[in-house]
């Protein structure tokens, strides 16, 4: 070696030797190897022929046969000993030397930098990717929420039309009553429908000079559906209507609207309705009930309780229904209470409901100057609701004697 | 008696960025085996595997090349003498395969046009693939050979290298 002294030259072949298991091969133009020596069992070589093709047994050097430059260096090449080696290439004279230098050491100190760098990276990609997807599902999210909302603003609108046309058939349903009215006697009435609509309606009406019908209906269910069909039995009573019925016996008329309103024909409503004819002559009330609350007449001097029940069924149940008439000839200084049951079953908060007999102490009681009982009632009811909205319609009639 | 041809020998380089399995699909082509436990190639890593070819046998020499990374390219003197290569992209990672088709330029232009393949490697996580199939179609209407391969099922592998073998022994 230039410029070494001769022992360094060959404390540093010594060392390379030992450390860096070096081996050699030399190669002729031919491609045929012509020498091997060194270490070269440690790359698996061991069992190389001299005079056969270098790339067949030395399966590295395929394609790298002959030199396109020399020397060069092919760095950290792990051969099938699992030995990594640096192969350097020159050509000397006519021959082509590989020298393999082993780098196993270096090469798996790299690997151990190398593979914490990767982890690492792959980690933050994982992290990135994960992120990315986060933000879509959120995007997402934002997206089906806004549609939402969109939905929510269309059924809000859907809603208060509804809510319009049913304050316009409430209005058109409180149209269709008879006013208040004082002579020949005394009728004042409350009606106050539910947000969603009920099924009242009431009313009276002189059937001949002599006679006066008074009623109240209720038909069940909520809403447009049983609204209309109250319009309809309204008209129908309104207009004595019904063909070969004497509309001053409520026996008739309660089974003439059965027959007519089986609920087969009508969607599957039925109703309940009082139905009371007045004779002011001789002070005779028939009446008649098809599963509605009793009427309450109540004597104001003394305010005792007279419930006014019939016996039937509500009309539309059932074609086979009879209907009783019932007579009572009406004493003087008296009042009668015609109502539907949303005047009464009213839920409180706690799950409870309000009582018939609750009813009947409010009515009995004596009334005040100021303040009108129907609304005392009326008030009453709210209070014990308690979210000031009632569920049912709210109806009742009052008629002083 | 019929003359027995000799052996024919093939270099193939793997490429593509680190971690996408390269040497896992080698090891599942040569050993038939996969680990789940991941091991960074540095420098290069060679194996050998006989097939044959049109009833020849072929010695395919397979240069399992360090991946790409943001710090370290691939050096191109690895690819010196090779036959044809195979680009490896992992179907999880979009930016894989954008490796990948800088790496195809690259080799193109240092060592000219050689025959290789496109593996979308780690078919069997298809939940969370990630690389869309139009990209791919393009890249086959260019004329690539793209296949979707699994080192750890062994899905496509065992086509993908004999279809390579084929396409770099065709001119023999």
């Amino acid at each position: 070696m230039i410029g070494l002294p001769r022992s360094v030259a060959d404390v540093l072949q010594s060392v390379t030797y030992s450390q860096r298991a070096l081996a050699y091969l030399q190669i002729d133009a031919q491609l045929t190897l012509v020498g091997a020596g060194g270490d070269l069992e440690n790359y698996g070589l061991g069992a190389l022929v001299l005079g056969e093709q270098a790339s067949d047994q030395a399966f590295f050097l395929e394609g790298l046969l002959p030199l396109v430059e020399t020397p060069y260096v092919m760095p950290s090449i792990e051969l099938g000993t699992g030995r990594v080696a640096d192969l350097h290439f020159y050509m000397e004279t006519e021959y082509v030397w590989v020298v393999l230098l082993d780098v196993t050491a270096e090469r798996d100190q790299a690997r151990r930098v190398q593979q914490k760098a990767y982890e690492m990276t792959l980690l933050q990609e994982k992290e990135a990717l994960l992120n990315r997807r986060l933000e879509a599902a959120n995007a997402a999210l934002r997206a089906t929420q806004r549609e939402l909302e969109t939905s929510r603003e269309a059924l809000i609108r859907v809603h208060e039309r509804l809510q319009r046309e049913l304050t316009e058939a409430a209005g058109y349903v409180r149209s269709l009553l008879p006013a208040p009215m004082s002579q020949p006697f005394t009728i004042d009435w409350r009606f106050v429908p539910s947000t969603e609509l009920g099924g009242d309606a009431f009313g009276y009406n002189w059937v001949d000079p002599h006679h006066f019908a008074l009623y109240l209906l209720d038909v069940c269910g909520h809403g447009i559906g049983p609204s209309l069909m109250s319009i309809a039995v309204l008209h129908v009573l309104q207009s004595t209507s019904l063909r070969d019925v004497d509309f001053r016996d409520p026996s008739q008329v309660l089974g003439a609207l059965n027959e007519t309103y089986q609920m087969q024909g009508h969607n599957d409503l039925y109703f309940t309705l009082w139905y009371g004819v007045y004779h002011p002559a001789t002070r005779r009330l028939d009446y008649g009930s098809a599963g509605h609350p009793p009427a309450v007449l109540i004597d104001v001097g003394t305010q005792s309780v007279q419930l006014l029940k019939g016996k039937g069924a509500p009309i539309g149940l059932t074609p086979r229904a009879a209907y009783l008439c019932e007579t009572l000839v009406v004493p003087g200084n008296t009042r009668l209470y015609l109502f539907s049951d949303g005047a009464f079953e009213v839920q409180r908060p706690d799950g409870s409901m309000m009582t018939f007999e609750e009813i009947l102490y409010f009515l009995s009681r004596p009334g005040t100057d100021r303040t009108s009982d129907l609304d005392l009632l009326y008030q009453h009811l709210v209070q014990v609701r308690g979210d000031g909205a009632l569920e049912d319609d709210f109806s009742i009639i009052r008629f002083t004697f | 008696m019929a003359t027995m041809q000799p052996t024919l020998q093939k270099k193939i380089c793997m490429l593509g960025g680190f971690s996408v399995g390269k040497t896992s699909l080698v090891k599942r082509f040569v050993a038939s085996v996969f680990s789940e436990t991941y091991l960074t190639t540095v420098g290069v890593k060679i194996d050998k595997k006989t097939v044959e070819v049109n009833d020849r046998a072929v010695n395919l020499i397979l240069w399992d090349v360090a991946g790409e990374d943001d710090v370290s390219t691939v050096r191109m003197s690895y690819l010196r003498g090779c036959a044809g290569y195979v680009l490896v992209a992992d179907g999880t990672r979009p930016s894989t395969l954008e490796v990948a088709l800088s790496l195809r330029e690259r080799v193109e232009a240092d060592c000219g046009r050689l025959p290789f393949v496109l593996l979308l490697n780690k078919s069997d996580l298809q939940e969370q693939w990630a690389i869309g199939g139009a990209q791919l179609d393009e890249l086959r209407q260019e004329g690539w050979s793209v296949r979707s391969t699994s080192a750890r099922t062994g899905e496509g592998v065992e086509d993908a290298f004999r279809e390579l073998a084929v396409r770099v022994t065709a001119e023999q």
